[in-house]
């Protein structure tokens, strides 16, 4: 056996012998039964809801406009207009519509991280936000970017349809039937409080985020 | 932390392997070449004007300001570079999840997504304690561990990755479990609950101990409370005897412990197992105070005993009770009382003697 093997054989060892007290079977029934009794499902309306997320975006300093799915093009245009770049990234999957013309846009297949970083800001989708920790959660898909798309640049604009918001986080677990492979979570931008505990914006991250709610039908999570 | 507790950076210097530090208090520390002080603000012990020094001196920025944000905003210029062009990262994590194979870091500064996005080799380091069963599990952790740890509805950042993606980050990965005694503790039920911790620091915040002493006094990589009961066991009680007993027991850490450790009582066992280890070494059998209690729980299980060393101490102490019913002075030990306090000399009887001659009396003579 090589050492990590033996290692791993050991610790699995006196793992097994120090918890032999405590059957297997037991474990995974009292597992099964844990009271999960903590706030699992929202209660807001679907406007309450969207206005929580908005006002917690705000809070993060975020830049939220909203727009009607016909609207989104032009509103993903004038954002890109006020902000006074010119270099954008898109993620590959991107849809034609949102890349406005007359930017600089570098499609996303494979750049590298010195492309990426020569950038100024970055267009994408979301899976998903928590109304509660106005928390927006990326899963890497083609739409949303690979990691680092939205990491290196310093302006991030994150499309939102209202029916991806949720209110709770327990929510957003419910909607994961298979559990992502990568998952980023975005409450506020970065933020440090390393010296005297000052709190100051942006040490790696995007400084600057903005969010483009778009109000899709029905304004209705779907429920799983 | 885990790295700190492996001393896995003098490790890999002495190799030859040159490491930077990427959370900002971590390079505060690195660069000032000193050491953690809090869990969660390692460096909140370092002023601003200190970290300037610190920065103008290493990062060569002659003109730096003491304004955070300037601080700030150097640390990220300097670390860009290093994240952009060092191949290998090694990461700590939040959580792991058995179900998915996923890891799970939790952080506000963006240092941590750096890390595991831009080399190509990331090595993670992993307590096993870190292992929850299922990924819906994270929706009751990450909430709590944000709003003990800093108070935020959820953190800047979380990350969650599994194994490696083709074209999207590191392409090689390795993850480290790290037992280092942790499945030692697991014999014990009372020692067992210190592997729940999340290291959110809630117990440091609330201590009385550590907001007088800071968190160097403690000597350990883990400070506060948590560090008094987690170092010790690490370390197998050889070094860190004292750690248990910073504390005044008054329950603060067990109050806010997201987890509910029920860090008093460890505390407790950890002291009766220094206290058992103590008076059993060499040369501790003759000591006063271990004499001392070894004659008092001979007398205080045998009634009988107990009873004669009550009479015969009775008589004993006659000699040096005055007229007015008080000891002003006694000799050898005794003497170190009575030179700065009188104590009371014994009743004529005890209350069990009282108590049974009680009923023979007259009522009202009954005093």
């Amino acid at each position: 056996m090589n050492a990590p093997t033996q290692s791993r054989q050991q610790i699995l060892d006196r793992i097994r012998a120090n918890t032999r007290s405590v059957a297997a079977e037991h474990l995974e029934s009292a597992y099964a039964t844990l009271p999960r009794t903590y706030v699992r499902t929202g209660s807001l309306s679907a406007e309450a809801r969207l206005a929580l997320m908005i006002e917690r975006l705000r809070e993060y300093d975020a830049e939220v406009v909203e727009c009607a799915p016909q609207d989104l093009p032009s509103t993903i245009a004038a954002q890109l207009q006020s902000s006074g770049k010119r270099i954008f990234i898109a993620p590959a999957g991107l849809p034609a519509s949102w890349l406005a013309l007359g930017f600089d846009w570098r499609i996303d297949r494979d750049l590298s991280s010195a492309e990426i970083e020569l950038a100024e800001g970055v267009v994408t989708a979301a899976f998903c936000a928590v109304a509660d920790s106005g928390t927006i959660v990326l899963h890497h898909s083609a739409t949303e970017g690979r990691r680092v798309v939205t990491l290196l640049p310093d302006w991030h604009l994150c499309i939102l349809y209202a029916s991806q918001v949720v209110e709770t986080l327990p929510e957003y677990f419910s909607r994961c039937q298979n559990p992502p492979m990568l998952a980023t979570y975005i409450s506020g931008p970065s933020a440090t409080a390393d010296i005297e505990m000052t709190r100051i914006k942006g040490v790696h991250g995007p400084r600057f985020l903005h969010v483009i709610v778009v109000h899709d039908h029905a304004d209705q999570p779907k429920n799983q | 932390m885990t790295s700190a507790e492996i001393q896995l950076n003098p490790f890999l210097e002495a190799a030859g392997v040159r490491t930077y530090e990427t959370d900002l208090a971590e390079i505060i520390l690195q660069l000032g070449q000193d050491e953690p002080s809090h869990i969660v603000v390692p460096a909140l012990h370092v002023n601003r004007s200190q970290v300037r020094e610190i920065f103008a001196r290493t990062m060569g920025l002659k003109d730096l300001s003491d304004d955070p944000h300037a601080l700030t905003a150097a640390a990220r210029t300097y670390l860009r570079q290093k994240f952009l062009s060092i191949p290998t990262a090694i990461s700590g994590a939040n959580f792991l999840v058995a179900e998915t194979g996923s890891v799970v870091v939790v952080e506000s500064e963006g240092n941590g997504r750096m890390c595991l996005t831009l080399p190509r080799t990331m090595i993670t380091i992993a307590g096993i304690e870190k292992v929850l069963p299922s990924f819906q599990d994270l929706e009751v952790m990450l909430q709590v561990l944000a709003r003990s740890a800093t108070g935020e509805r959820m953190n800047p950042y979380t990350s969650v990755w599994t194994g490696v993606t083709p074209g999207d980050g590191p392409q090689r990965f390795h993850i480290v479990l790290l037992d280092n005694g942790r499945s030692r503790m697991l014999a014990k039920e009372t020692e067992r609950q210190t592997l729940r911790c999340i290291r959110c620091a809630a117990c440091m915040n609330a201590c009385p101990v550590y907001r007088q002493t800071g968190g160097h006094a403690y000597g350990s990589v883990y400070p506060g409370p948590i560090g008094a009961i987690l170092t010790p066991q690490l370390m197998q009680m050889h070094h860190a005897q004292t750690l248990p007993y910073a504390s005044s027991l008054c329950g603060a850490c067990y109050e806010v412990c997201p987890v509910k450790i029920n860090i008093p009582e460890v505390l407790l066992e950890l002291r009766s197992q220094v206290v058992n280890q103590e008076r059993h070494t060499a040369g501790r059998f003759f000591d006063p105070m271990y004499l001392g209690l070894r004659v008092a729980n001979l007398l205080f299980s045998r009634a009988w005993l107990f009873h004669a060393a009550q009479y015969f101490g009775r008589i004993g102490i006659r000699f040096f009770t005055r007229k007015d019913g008080w000891i002003h002075s006694l000799p050898s030990i005794g003497g170190k009382w009575t030179q700065t306090r009188d104590l009371r000399g014994f009743p004529r009887q005890t209350f069990h003697e009282w108590w049974a001659e009680r009923d023979l009396k007259p009522t009202g003579e009954a005093k």
